[in-house]
């Protein structure tokens, strides 16, 4: 039997020795790790232990089972603390049960080294803006932090960045919205390149569909949430980088605040609405932004500087409806596609922030992979938001409204779970759709595309929208709360979501 | 008559089933040869959810068209 487990309480350990004993076993090696009265050179009288559970524990079944394999141990259990520990307090408990004694001491080595290594178990801080910040405790890559150094001699080597150069990169903060194929390559150059903090913000969790183009993952971690992944990754590049996570999106009423921490974003979501509220947020904090977006073969890249103008809606005043535009799902991409494009991102980012030469007049840069075609056209501040007010006023309008709206997704596992909840199931995908994939579950179908005209159907009650993605349902959701509607909500993530989840906990 | 060079960007070359065409048209400006191009090809999108260029430059629908102008049709992308 193999167990690990986190816990909050007082480690039982003899419950853990009785459930290792067996008649087949011979030897018994226990390794127990106690909280010492130094950490870091300092006095301490204690220690505070956080751990993702989720993360932690698919990790911790990891190691186990590779122990087991590699040194043919089937006894193994682990329980490592969370919470305040006073010194001398029992941290981690490993046993080892085998016929004969090598393999025991063997597969209990490897627990705890891979453990100090692997575990996601670190020294959580909270800030008030509702996000987190990881700090690896020496449980994790603090260990490794103190003896690693950087090496940024590759770039420091070039004129243009030199020792200054660097120094200005470890004061940066760069932040990151969605951690997907564009935000893999982006984030893993910010990170090697020595940025300071990173920021990364992702609300989905990962998908086996998303492993061809987003190079931050691995297949074991399906069904986790991408942010945190993306960090623990991150954090093992370069453990002299500060990484603050955020595990679900921003919305009108945080993302100017948010952004406001940094010194530059980069847009990375696959989300129409996401890459909207971004540029309205960039433009009323006076952040630089850099947006870029993909579809199948080709891209697009544009930087909107930190004065606003031109912005995303002087090209494309309002976001286009959620079925029109597609998306990787529904219309394909090859994977390097957004490779190429967020390693873009990282190079505007760095340019940015080295202040190194690139073009000044604004432009929106078209890269067609097929053809090899790389056209940049110019984008005249005189046209666009300057007919309306300018961006700041555009942005401040559009973020004004989107608060008015409110916020309609909410997040489920199940659609019974909503339903009992006391929401009104609704089925906004098309006919055939749900010929293909039914939902588990009684619903009302109303198509997106006729959700105004028969609103009425809906009565007064409570509804939850969902469909594919929960990108329709948004809409759907939004279109009828300007229509005055009160009580309406969207499935965030739509089914697929939920799919998501039911992988995961069957797993 | 004038004969234009044009290219599609995104769902567009996929509705086109080509990303660039050669096309000889009677339209008097970008708008009118959007709407007989979207007829033939059956483009979804409509013009004002769309950028368009004439050669190398953002421009407005009513501009008129020149013979050998290239023209480039961009919708906006979310993929990422
Ligand atoms: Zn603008």
């Amino acid at each position: 039997m193999k167990r690990f487990a986190i816990a909050a309480d007082v480690i039982d350990t003899d419950a853990l020795r009785a459930e290792l004993q067996d008649g087949g076993n011979g030897g018994f090696c226990v390794f127990e790790g106690w909280v010492r009265n130094r950490n870091e050179g300092r006095a301490v009288d204690g220690l505070e232990y956080e751990a993702y559970a989720e993360l932690a524990q698919s990790e911790g079944e990891r190691i186990l089972a590779e122990a087991g394999a590699l040194h043919g141990v089937d006894d193994l259990c682990c329980v490592h603390r969370t919470g305040h520990l006073k010194v001398g307090e029992l941290a981690v408990w490993i046993g080892a049960a085998s016929a004969h004694r090598d393999e025991a001491f063997r597969a209990c080595r490897y627990v705890i080294d891979a453990l100090k290594h692997r575990l996601p178990v670190w020294k959580k801080e909270h800030y008030l803006e509702g996000d987190t910040a990881w700090v690896a405790c020496h449980h994790a890559h603090g260990e490794h932090s103190r003896t690693f150094a950087p090496d940024y001699t590759r770039q420091t080597r070039l004129r243009e960045v030199g020792t200054e150069g660097q120094a200005r990169l470890a004061a940066a903060r760069v932040l990151v919205l969605g951690a997907g194929g564009l935000g893999s390559p982006a984030l893993t150059y910010l990170a090697g390149a020595g940025v300071g903090t990173l920021g990364i913000v992702d609300g989905d969790r990962l998908e086996a569909s998303n492993l061809h183009r987003q190079t931050l993952y691995d297949a074991r971690d399906v069904g986790l949430p991408k942010a945190t992944l993306a960090a623990r990754r991150l954090a093992a590049l370069n453990p002299s980088v500060t990484l603050r996570t955020w595990t679900e999106p921003l919305h009108a009423g945080n993302a100017a605040d948010v952004f406001a921490d940094f010194d530059l974003v980069l847009e990375c979501t696959d989300d129409m609405r996401n890459r909207y509220l971004s540029n309205d947020a960039a433009v009323v904090a006076g952040i630089p932004l850099i947006l870029a977006s993909v579809y199948q073969y080709e891209g697009q890249l544009q930087v909107v500087e930190a004065g606003g103008t031109p912005c995303l809606r002087c090209l494309w005043p309002r976001e286009p409806a959620a079925d029109a535009i597609g998306s990787c799902a529904a219309n394909g991409v090859l994977g390097p596609t957004p490779g190429v494009l967020g390693a873009m991102q990282a190079m505007e980012a760095l340019k940015i922030l080295l202040d190194l030469p690139r073009p000044r007049e604004p432009a929106l840069l078209l890269v067609d992979l097929l053809q090899h075609d790389l056209r940049r056209l110019p984008i005249d501040p005189a046209t666009g938001c300057a007919e309306h007010g300018g961006c700041a006023a555009v942005a401040r309008k559009a973020l004004a409204e989107a608060q008015r709206i409110g916020d309609v997704d909410r997040r489920f596992t199940r659609l019974d779970e909503a339903a009992a909840a006391g929401y009104r199931l609704v089925d906004v995908r098309d006919a055939e759709e749900i010929a293909t994939h039914p939902a588990d579950c009684a619903t009302l179908h109303i198509p997106a595309a006729q959700i105004a005209e028969r609103a009425a159907a809906l009565g007064e009650d409570r509804c939850l929208l969902f469909c594919a993605t929960g990108r329709r349902s948004r809409d759907a959701a939004e279109r009828l709360r300007r229509q005055g509607r009160g009580e309406t909500y969207s499935l965030l993530g739509g089914l697929a979501a939920l799919d998501t989840e039911r992988a995961r906990t069957h797993s | 008559m004038t004969t234009l060079h044009l290219q599609y960007y995104a769902q567009l070359r996929e509705q086109a089933g080509v990303g660039a065409e050669r096309v000889t048209t009677e339209a008097a400006s970008l708008g009118e040869l959007y709407r007989e191009l979207a007829q033939r090809h059956a483009f979804s999108l409509p013009a004002d959810a769309l950028k368009v260029a004439v050669n190398a430059q953002f421009s407005d629908w009513d501009r008129p068209l020149e013979d050998g102008d290239t023209v480039v049709f961009i919708p906006p992308v979310a993929g990422g």
